[in-house]
């Protein structure tokens, strides 16, 4: 599958302050994070950030509270306006549109999801979810169908006609995000969605989201804090620190080759038999001879793998994608991903 | 010779003082302590008097005399009056219309239209039975006792002035609530509005208007009570929570969509609190405005001052506080059902 670029941000820069214009000079030439509030009384919010995101795919930025994730999310649809720098959607500056092309992109091109939900208190389920419609013109009676069609696939069936402040937590996100489909947009924001819902029913959501994207295909840029719930959405991750990238890429790689100690930290809380998959340790070569043991997805997390073999260090798995065999996995390779990463992997995190 | 001559001889005024030198009316102050012969110069520093313009006025003559203050700004406002009143006339002349007509319907429709419409009204905005059962016993009583024109005449003064309050209120509240600047400025006038001793404001309009226009009365009334809608409809707006006003501009909300879709829906509860507030203030008012004709049982209260009738001045004294109580819990219900449809 080609993945093309859906949006693209380039050397994008973003300080607060009363002049951030002159700000811009100094941490261009290098100055960091902590001497700017000193010195020059600015805040970094973004430095130099490079992020293409694809069509169809999720992108999950993650980075601790401060790391200036939520403010690049609202650079997307200029919710902010950055100090330098450039956003392509669709190979077209978002900084040159005017205010009205730039209402038409938020109508029609992305759609938000936000952490404190922020649905209309005094609007029922049903004129909430259908929000951007009736934004673009439409009455209850026209989005009607749309929003009920929604509601029902984020599992709100008969709850159309309640108040928000009726639903709990997880409901009302639920409305939250089918405001977004309803709005048919091929962009979704999601800003740290699921961080205010409690851990059940955030791996809930989760899992919703993650079949909703399976049917739908939207590319959905999605900011979260937390490392498990980025590794399960992800097929990018762009890891932010104070307001630079780290490192992104393929979140399986950046488990087992983490580039700096910061993302080492992060990872070493984290159960890698269940964010580890087949496809990214297995080997490629596949030998006939072999006696596998039987088939496992490439899809499979190692945790899998690990209760189908009993515990028995000696077994080889073959790997399939769709039918078809691709690989080989043994335990031995297995047991290898699981060991954590800064003995695996000092030369990378030798300053830990 | 008197305490700051020294003053003026030392910053070489003497001259100028002395061209001042004129007869005019001396205060009774003046006169008493000429009397007395009492003009001498304080022995010590314990006396020292302030150097006030009248002390200044002692010791040099062309100094001006503070009742010269009070009496310039009376030249003053008599000076531009006319202008003044050449274009508020016109401007304001709605208002009597308003409130005759207003007056002129209210006394003119049978009571038994009259009262059911008032109960079918209170019904609508609260939706509670109890209510309507309190309403109609309190007008009953008042109309019982013969009150009921009094009454009559007050309620519709009220509704006039505080329906033109919130008309006039809620758009200022919204544009002070947008912009910084026009909040930075309306704040100390409306400080000035909510401070001034009421009866103040009587002063200048009496200047302005003639007596017999209803808009004398209506005006003072809408300067007192304006305020807590304005106030609270900026506070309403501002306090609209940022995630939703984020939420609306993410779904490419035009500003105007904002306003109406959002921010006054939102600020509701806070501009019916306002409401209710104005409503209680021009109860306030039109008991004062009494005084320049205002019609209702302000004119009891204040025959009841007059003629020291204690009966008639406590029976509608009374009966304003029933007024006021039925005002406030029928506001204050409309605004908790308000309240209960927007929950967070």
């Amino acid at each position: 599958m080609a993945n093309d670029i859906k949006i693209s941000i380039k050397n994008l820069y973003k300080i607060f302050g009363p002049t951030p214009d002159v700000a811009l000079e100094y941490v261009k030439r290098g100055m960091n994070k902590a001497d700017l509030l000193d010195q020059q009384n600015h805040v970094l919010g973004l430095r130099d950030i490079n992020v293409d995101i694809l069509d169809g795919k999720i992108t999950v930025i993650m980075g601790l509270s401060g790391s200036g994730k939520s403010t690049l999310i609202r650079h997307l649809n200029r919710l902010i306006e950055p100090t330098a720098g450039e956003i392509r959607l669709n190979g077209k500056d978002v900084l040159e549109l005017n205010e009205e092309e730039l209402r038409q992109l938020r109508r029609e091109q992305m759609s938000m999801v936000f952490q404190k939900f922020a649905l209309l208190p005094h609007k029922t389920v049903l004129e909430n979810a259908g929000m951007a419609l009736n934004i673009r013109g439409s009455t209850v009676a026209d989005f009607e169908k749309e929003a009920v069609k929604w509601l029902a696939r984020v599992g709100l069936e008969g709850n159309e006609n309640q108040y928000p402040h009726q639903l709990s937590g997880g409901m009302q996100q639920r409305v939250g995000i089918a405001r977004a489909l309803v709005s048919n947009s091929p962009i979704m924001l999601m800003d740290e969605a699921f961080s205010a819902l409690d851990p059940l029913i955030r791996s809930d959501m989760q899992d919703l989201l993650l079949e909703l994207q399976d049917e739908l295909q939207k590319t959905i840029v999605f900011i979260t804090h937390d490392l498990d719930e980025a590794l399960k959405l992800s097929d990018h991750l762009v890891i932010l620190k104070d307001g630079e990238v780290v490192q992104q890429g393929d979140p399986q790689d950046i488990l087992l080759h983490p580039n700096d100690p910061y993302i080492v930290a992060f990872i070493n809380d984290i159960n890698r038999a269940r964010v580890l998959r087949v496809r990214s340790v297995m080997s490629r070569n596949l030998d006939e001879d072999t006696d596998y043991a039987g088939d496992v997805s490439e899809k499979d997390n190692l945790e899998a793998v690990l209760s189908r073999s009993g515990g028995d260090t000696n077994l080889t798995f073959r790997v399939v994608r769709n039918g078809e065999a691709v690989g080989s996995l043994s335990m031995k390779e297995l047991t290898r991903a699981l060991v954590p990463t800064n003995a695996s992997t000092a030369s990378n995190a030798s300053k830990n | 010779m008197a305490t700051y001559d020294s003053l003026f001889s030392a910053l070489g005024l003497k001259e100028w003082c002395a061209e001042g030198k004129s007869d005019g009316p001396m205060s009774m102050a003046d006169l008493l302590a000429k009397t007395k012969g009492s003009d001498a110069e304080p022995e010590s520093l314990w006396d020292l008097p302030f150097p006030s313009m009248d002390t200044l006025n002692e010791s040099c003559a062309a100094f001006p005399q503070s009742r010269e203050l009070t009496k310039g700004l009376e030249q003053g406002f008599l000076a531009i009056k006319d202008n003044l009143s050449l274009v508020l006339d016109p401007l304001t002349q709605p208002l009597s219309w308003f409130l005759d007509s207003a007056l002129y319907g209210m006394l003119n429709t049978p009571w038994w239209i009259v009262i059911p419409l008032m109960l079918a009204i209170v019904f609508v905005v609260t939706k509670s039975w109890k209510l309507v059962l309190f309403v109609g016993v309190s007008i009953g009583l008042l109309a019982f006792i013969d009150y009921y024109e009094y009454a009559m005449q007050t309620l519709a003064i009220i509704f006039v002035c505080a329906f033109l309050c919130v008309l006039l209120g809620v758009p200022i509240g919204i544009a002070m609530a947008r912009s910084n600047t026009l909040q930075r400025i309306m704040i100390p006038v409306l400080d000035m509005l909510q401070t001034l001793p009421p009866f103040v404001y009587l002063i200048p309009l009496i200047f302005l208007f003639s007596v017999t226009e209803s808009k004398l009365y209506g005006i003072a009334i809408i300067l007192y009570a304006i305020v807590p809608v304005v106030r609270l409809t900026n506070l309403g707006i501002r306090l609209v929570d940022k995630d939703v006003i984020e939420a609306a501009d993410a779904f490419g909300m035009t500003p105007r969509q904002k306003l109406f879709k959002v921010q006054i829906p939102l600020a509701l509860p806070n501009i019916m609190a306002g409401v209710n507030q104005t409503i209680m203030m021009s109860l306030a008012m039109v008991v004062i405005a009494s005084l320049v004709s205002a019609p209702g049982l302000g004119v009891l209260v204040l025959r009841g001052i007059r003629n020291l009738e204690l009966g008639v001045g406590l029976v509608s004294g009374l009966g304003i506080v029933i007024l006021a109580v039925i005002l406030d819990r029928v506001t204050k219900a409309s605004l908790a059902r308000i309240n209960a449809s927007q929950k967070q």
